[in-house]
C-alpha cells in the first residue's frame, strides 16, 4: 500500500468502519446505563407529579441486607477470581509443553453455560446428592451455604479453564525462545519463571481475571441456583426488590445494580493499571 | 517409559476424562430418571417425565427463542463488527486503545444491570417481550466478543494477499469467498462460536428484557425438580458441545 493510501485510510476509512460497531454499543449500552440511573431516581407511584429523588439510594444505605449483599458479592467474587487465577497459572505452566488432547480437555468446560455447571453441582454436591450417597455426608454444605462455597466452586470450575486457555495462548513459542535465551545466560528454572514467564503472563492474567471478576460480581443465575437464600448477591438483592414490590422495587433494583456496575468498573481500572505496569 | 509410569499416566488421564465427562453423563441420566432415590447410585426407574414436563412448561418455545436470538445476534454482530475488527487488526486506527475500551465496557457491567436499564426504553419503543428487543439486548455483549475474536485474523499480510488477488482481477464477491474467508477461517469460526455461546448462556439480560429463553425456563427447577432441571440442562448443553466440536474441527484447535 502506498503512503498516501495509508494516510487516506487512517483519515477516512477506519472512522466509518469503527463507528459501525461503536454506534450500536454506545447507543444500546449508553441508554441502558442512562435508563438504570433514571430508574434509580424514580420516586415510584404516588399522588400528583413527583420529582426524581434519591429515595432508593437512601433506602440502600439504611438497609443492612444490602450491606450483607455487597460484602457477600465482593467476597465470593474475589475468592473465586483469586483461586481461578492461581489454578490457571499452575495448569498452564504444567500443560504448555503437552499436546492437543490435554488442551482440548481443559477447554471442555468453556462452552458449558454457568447455569448448567450449577445444575451439575446441585446434583453432585447438594443434600442427598451423588457425592453424599457415595462417600457419606460432606463436612461442609456446598449448596445453599451462607459462606457461598458452592457459588465460588461453580465459578472456579468455569473460570479456571477459561484463564488456563488464555494463558496457554500467551505461553507460546516466542516466550519459549526468550526462556532459552535466559537459560543460555545462566538463568535457572525459578529465575526464568520469575523474570521471564511471570512478567509475560501478568498482563493477560490481570485482564482475564477482570473479565472473570466482572462476571462473578453481577451474575444472577449461579447464586440463585447454588447460593444461600441469605445473604444474597447484589444482583439477587435487585431481583428480590422487584419481586417484593413490582413498582417501587425497580428503583431499589436499579440502584443496587449500579453499585455492582461501579465496583466492576473500579476493578477494571485496577486490572488495567496492573496490566500496564506489568508491560512496562 | 517404564510400565509403572505409563500405567500411572494412563490412570491420571482416565481420571481427568472421567472428571470432565461424568457431570455431563449425570445430567443426561438424571434427565431420564423417573425415580432416583438415595442412597442408590443408580436410578430405580427410567422414563421421560422430565422431558415431557419440560416441554409442557415451554421448553420447545424457549429452545427456539434461544437458538433464534443467539444466531441473529451473532450474525448482526459479525456484520457490524467485521469492518471495525479489520481496522483494528490492520492497525489503521489512531486510538485503538480507546476503541477497545468502549467495546469492552459492556463486558464489565452485569448483564442484569444492562437489561434492567434497557427495559426503561424498550417499553416505550414497544421492544419489550419481542424477539427483536432480545436480539438487540444480546448484541450489547455479543458484539465486543465477536470483534475481539476477529481482530487477530485481520493481519497486514491478509491485506497484502487481498491486494495481490485484486490485481489478478478478482471481483469483490470472489475475493471475499476465495481469499478473505478461507484466510480468516480460524478467527471467523472462533468469533461465531464465541458470539453464539455468549448469547446462549445469557440469563440476566434475557430475564430483564423478556421472552423466556432456555436458561430462564430452567432456573426455577434447579432445586425443586432435579429431573426437569436435568432434562432442560441436557437440551441446553447440546448446542455448546456441537459448537466446541465444530470449532475444534474447523480451526484444529479448541476455543
Amino acid at each position: 500500500m502506498t503512503g498516501r493510501a495509508r494516510k487516506r485510510d487512517r483519515e477516512a476509512g477506519p472512522s466509518l468502519a469503527v463507528w459501525l460497531a461503536l454506534v450500536p454499543i454506545v447507543v444500546l449500552f449508553g441508554t441502558a446505563i442512562a435508563g438504570a440511573v433514571r430508574q434509580s431516581l424514580d420516586p415510584g407511584f404516588g399522588p400528583g407529579e413527583r420529582p426524581l429523588g434519591l429515595g432508593a439510594w437512601r433506602e440502600l444505605a439504611r438497609d443492612p441486607t444490602f450491606g450483607d449483599a455487597l460484602w457477600f458479592s465482593l467476597r465470593t467474587t474475589l475468592l473465586a477470581t483469586a483461586i481461578s487465577a492461581v489454578l490457571a497459572l499452575a495448569a498452564s505452566l504444567a500443560l504448555r509443553h503437552r499436546g492437543a488432547a490435554p488442551r482440548l480437555l481443559v477447554s471442555l468446560p468453556l462452552p458449558v453455560p454457568h447455569l448448567i455447571v450449577a445444575v451439575g453441582a446441585v446434583l453432585w454436591l447438594g443434600p442427598g446428592g451423588l457425592v453424599e450417597r457415595a462417600v457419606g455426608a460432606l463436612p461442609v454444605d456446598l449448596v445453599g451455604d451462607r459462606a457461598g462455597a458452592g457459588v465460588v466452586l461453580v465459578y472456579v470450575v468455569k473460570e479456571a479453564p477459561f484463564l488456563t486457555v488464555l494463558l496457554l495462548a500467551v505461553l507460546g513459542r516466542r516466550l519459549r525462545e526468550r526462556e532459552e535465551v535466559a537459560a543460555t545466560l545462566g538463568a535457572g528454572r525459578w529465575q526464568r519463571l520469575r523474570w521471564v514467564v511471570l512478567p509475560a503472563v501478568a498482563g493477560p492474567l490481570a485482564l482475564g481475571s477482570l473479565v472473570v471478576a466482572a462476571f462473578a460480581l453481577g451474575a444472577l443465575e449461579v447464586p440463585l441456583a447454588v447460593g444461600p437464600n441469605a445473604p444474597q448477591t447484589l444482583a439477587g438483592y435487585a431481583l428480590q426488590a422487584t419481586q417484593l414490590d413490582a413498582f417501587g422495587g425497580q428503583a431499589t433494583a436499579a440502584a443496587s445494580l449500579l453499585v455492582a456496575t461501579a465496583l466492576s468498573l473500579l476493578l477494571g481500572l485496577a486490572a488495567l493499571r496492573l496490566a500496564r505496569s506489568a508491560r512496562a | 517409559m517404564p510400565d509403572g509410569a505409563r500405567a500411572l499416566r494412563r490412570a491420571r488421564d482416565t481420571a481427568v476424562v472421567a472428571a470432565v465427562a461424568l457431570p455431563l453423563v449425570t445430567l443426561v441420566v438424571q434427565g431420564v430418571a423417573d425415580e432416583w432415590r438415595g442412597p442408590s447410585l443408580l436410578p430405580q426407574r427410567l422414563g421421560t417425565r422430565g422431558f415431557a414436563t419440560a416441554f409442557d412448561e415451554g421448553a420447545g418455545g424457549a429452545l427456539a427463542t434461544s437458538l433464534a436470538v443467539a444466531l441473529a445476534a451473532t450474525a448482526l454482530a459479525l456484520a457490524l463488527g467485521w469492518p471495525a475488527a479489520r481496522a483494528l487488526g490492520e492497525r489503521r486506527l489512531r486510538h485503538p486503545g480507546l476503541v477497545l475500551l468502549v467495546l469492552g465496557l459492556p463486558l464489565l457491567v452485569p448483564g442484569y444491570a444492562t437489561g434492567v436499564g434497557l427495559t426503561e426504553w424498550f417499553v416505550r419503543l414497544g421492544l419489550i417481550d419481542t424477539l427483536g428487543g432480545l436480539v438487540l439486548a444480546h448484541l450489547v455483549v455479543v458484539l465486543p466478543y465477536v470483534v475481539l475474536a476477529l481482530v487477530g485474523g485481520f493481519t497486514p499480510s491478509l491485506r497484502q494477499l487481498e491486494e495481490q488477488a485484486r490485481t489478478l482481477g478478482l471481483t469483490p464477491a470472489r475475493l471475499l469467498l476465495l481469499v478473505t474467508v478461507p484466510a480468516l477461517r480460524p478467527a471467523l469460526v472462533t468469533a461465531v462460536a464465541l458470539g453464539f455461546l455468549v448469547s446462549w448462556g445469557q440469563y440476566g439480560l434475557s430475564l430483564a428484557v423478556g421472552l423466556p429463553t432456555l436458561p430462564v425456563v430452567l432456573l426455577p427447577y434447579v432445586r425443586v425438580d432435579p429431573e426437569v432441571a436435568a432434562a432442560l440442562a441436557t437440551l441446553a448443553i447440546v448446542p455448546p458441545l456441537l459448537a466446541l466440536v465444530a470449532t475444534a474441527r474447523l480451526t484444529r484447535r479448541p476455543l
